[in-house]
């Protein structure tokens, strides 16, 4: 147990587990703790060995001791009814009469989750004519479906959406709110979790239950993606996260499910004249015709060693060859040779596609998060090491500028086979 | 026209590594960067004000240390910076953060309104672009997210219009001011700041605030005023590694070698995906 100059046992961080969080700093009643070139450090001589940092710390990164007080969270917080609060919502995001895919992959998870905590998974609906929306959030799972049909909501609008959000998470009183993170999702659920002074964790990629504490676990890349974070929410509700779409899987729909429709009313003031107005909206050209790497069942996926305009005909060629696409890791993007709609990863887009072979892509964390839901995973690598070639189901070693043109002859020849 | 910009300082997380020997953070020699979202707004926020007049405020809530982002944007051209920085403030998540920024804010228009705020539409350490809104729900001001173009600002009816990327596309959209703005990278080009410029930005003072200074309820501040919090981390899941192939010198007879295995093993999947009606030939 290390000791300062005046004999006081002290805390130490261990540099290899701190993640730089700097909670613990802010936790320092007397400030002897702060960052020094991206490391924290305790100041040895000013630490009045109280342990507070190590009530803090998330990641066990704290040498102490000392037996400390019990931890005083909860004073100055008012206890939070939480009774009364149950059932898991989806908010069920609806464009031209139709459900987003990813509102459906929600209400499957939250089935799920309902299970476990012995509770029904609700629909809310804000929109104009949605009904049929409604009908097939049933079909996806909901047991009910809350509605609130307005020509106000015809289109998105921050802050008509959020208070009819709002309103019917006051009226409902559900426990766990989930919403699709689409840039239309994102703006609403940060909008709600403000008006409702709850917690809101963004783009998990894991969601489970404790169910004695009845707590959603959150999981999420995080610190750069580096690291994965589990977050809860105690005090208060609902619990409310945002899941990227793709993330979870799609459940099957069932028209002859049964389950209640119900309507709220949206209060509009005088505001109304208020409210921004949307004056025109112009298709991105690339997503006009059609690419949405989302949706291919194949994948080549070049990375920065393959970034070379030279070979982008070859890798559409295998591409085709497969009847998939082509998409690439963020240095690709950075560099101009494909747009961000191609991106795969924590900053671009979850896929899973039937076959992804990545091309001198290396494998960071940032982009694994975005797809690791692959059914199979073919990697082309000089380097053995690469983190892609570790958890690749193939692994090729070699030079992709050698490899890519015997593997089109090759499966050229088996397709004439195939067919 | 008074504009304020939220700035956050983050860690270089191009830097952040794993150290594959020990599967741990290597965080040493890693630097502190203006996020750089934020400082897109700010540049935005200056090239309004030469346009329109009016002057731009800086603020970051953050250590001492960030003080160094907001003289990044004073170098840019803003007009005021003023650091939000108190032991309370530590462990804010995005609900405790936003209240902090907002109460900043709404003490700065007490004396001198303001008609925007513009803000970076997520910072690069957590991605959740959760704050921006939070802090327009807490003022009431129309928000607009993801904008990536300033189409204009009509001070007779008190109007901005912007472009949003939104999915499939953008959207133009017009609201009353006061307003607040999350900033896509193309919203501007960041100037290279001139040497007058960083001389003055070197001079100027930038405030502190502390808890004290911003009123506001200390438990809405900081972890207390923080909803959520982290249970556990952990490295992130791994799938098992499959099949090695080296080409090494022969790579002809690898790939051969690599195409019967995978048509083999994994014959349903690829005659499903082969065989789809001319699949292969509709290119
Ligand atoms: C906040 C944050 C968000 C991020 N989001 C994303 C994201 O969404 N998506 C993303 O992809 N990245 C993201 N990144 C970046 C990520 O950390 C990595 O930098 C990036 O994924 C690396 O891309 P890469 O694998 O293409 O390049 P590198 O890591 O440079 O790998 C290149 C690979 O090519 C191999 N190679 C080189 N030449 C050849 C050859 N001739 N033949 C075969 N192999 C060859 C090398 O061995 C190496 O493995 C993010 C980073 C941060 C900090």
């Amino acid at each position: 147990m290390p000791k300062n100059i005046k004999g006081r046992e002290i805390a130490e961080i261990i540099p290899d587990k701190c993640i730089a969080c700097q909670l613990c700093i802010g936790e320092c009643p007397i400030n002897a703790i702060d960052m020094q070139g991206g490391a924290v450090r305790i100041d040895p001589e000013a630490c009045a060995g109280c342990g507070r940092c190590l009530d803090v710390c998330p990641a066990n990164a704290i040498l102490f001791e000392k037996p400390v007080r019990k931890k005083m969270t909860g004073i100055g917080q008012k206890p939070h009814p939480l009774e009364g609060y149950r059932g898991i919502a989806v908010f069920i995001e609806a464009h031209d009469g139709t459900g987003a895919e990813v509102s459906w992959e929600l209400v499957g998870k939250a089935r799920e989750l309902a299970e476990k905590l012995e509770t029904q998974v609700l629909g809310f609906l804000p929109g104009t004519d949605v009904e049929p929306v409604a009908r097939e959030a049933i079909a996806y799972g909901c047991d009910t479906v809350y509605m609130v049909d307005n020509p106000l909501l015809q289109k998105y609008l921050s802050r008509m959406y959020g208070r009819a959000l709002a309103h019917m998470c006051n009226q409902v009183k559900p426990e766990i709110l989930l919403v699709g993170a689409t840039s239309l999702g994102r703006d609403l659920a940060s909008v709600v979790a403000t008006q409702l002074e709850t917690g809101l964790t963004a783009d998990c990629t894991g969601l489970d239950i404790n169910p004695q504490e009845r707590l959603l676990l959150m999981t999420r890349p995080t610190f750069g993606g580096n690291i994965m974070a589990t977050i809860l929410c105690r005090n208060h509700r609902p619990q409310m996260s945002t899941v990227r779409p793709k993330v979870m899987k799609l459940p099957k729909k069932d028209t002859g499910r049964r389950g209640e429709i119900r309507t709220f009313d949206l209060e509009t003031s005088q505001e109304v004249v208020q409210v921004p107005r949307i004056i025109d909206f112009i298709p991105r050209a690339a997503e006009v015709g059609g690419v949405d790497i989302t949706r291919a069942e194949v994948l080549v996926v070049i990375g920065k060693g393959a970034c070379d305009p030279r070979h982008l005909p070859m890798f559409e060629e295998l591409a085709m060859l497969m009847g998939g696409t082509v998409a690439c890791s963020r240095p690709v993007v950075q560099s101009g040779l494909l747009p961000h709609i191609r991106q795969v990863g924590q900053t671009g887009k979850t896929v899973a596609p039937k076959v992804y072979i990545g091309v001198a892509v290396s494998g960071a964390v940032q982009h694994l998060v975005g797809m690791q839901g692959a059914e199979k995973i073919v990697a082309i690598n000089i380097a053995r090491q690469a983190p892609l070639v570790q958890i690749a189901d193939y692994a090729l070693i070699g030079d992709y500028r050698e490899i890519i043109p015997k593997l089109i002859k090759g499966i050229e020849s088996r397709i004439k086979v195939i067919r | 026209m008074h504009i304020i910009c939220c700035v956050k300082q983050v860690p270089d997380t191009t830097q952040v590594k794993i150290d594959p020997a020990t599967n741990t953070l290597v965080r040493t020699g890693v630097e502190s960067i203006c996020n750089p979202y934020d400082l897109v707004a700010a540049e935005a926020a200056v090239q309004l004000v030469e346009k329109y007049g009016g002057k731009v405020t800086v603020i970051s809530m953050g250590p001492p240390q960030a003080e160094s982002v907001l003289r990044e944007c004073l170098a840019l051209g803003a007009h005021e910076a003023i650091l939000l920085s108190d032991r309370a403030f530590g462990g804010a998540d995005t609900l405790a953060t936003s209240y902090t920024l907002s109460q900043a804010i709404s003490r700065i228009a007490a004396k001198d309104p303001v008609h925007l705020v513009i803000c970076g539409k997520q910072a690069v350490d957590g991605d959740t672009g959760q704050t921006g809104p939070g802090i327009a729900t807490r003022l009431g001001f129309n928000q607009f997210t993801y904008v990536s173009e300033i189409m204009g600002v009509d001070p007779e009816r008190n109007t901005i219009t912007v472009k949003r990327e939104i999915e499939g596309g953008a959207e133009v959209i017009e609201g009353k001011l006061p307003a607040l703005l999350t900033a896509e990278l193309e919203l501007s080009t960041i100037r290279y700041a001139s040497l007058p410029e960083l001389v003055r930005s070197l001079r100027q003072t930038v405030r502190v605030w502390g808890a004290k200074e911003l009123g506001g309820l200390p438990e809405r501040l900081g972890l207390k005023g923080s909803p959520t919090s982290v249970k556990e981390i952990f490295a992130p899941p791994v799938r098992g590694g499959g099949l090695v192939f080296d080409s090494g010198q022969n790579s002809e007879r690898v790939v051969k070698d690599f195409l019967d295995t995978f048509f083999e093993k994994e014959k349903r999947l690829l005659d499903g995906l082969l065989t789809k009606d001319g699949h292969a030939q509709e290119h």
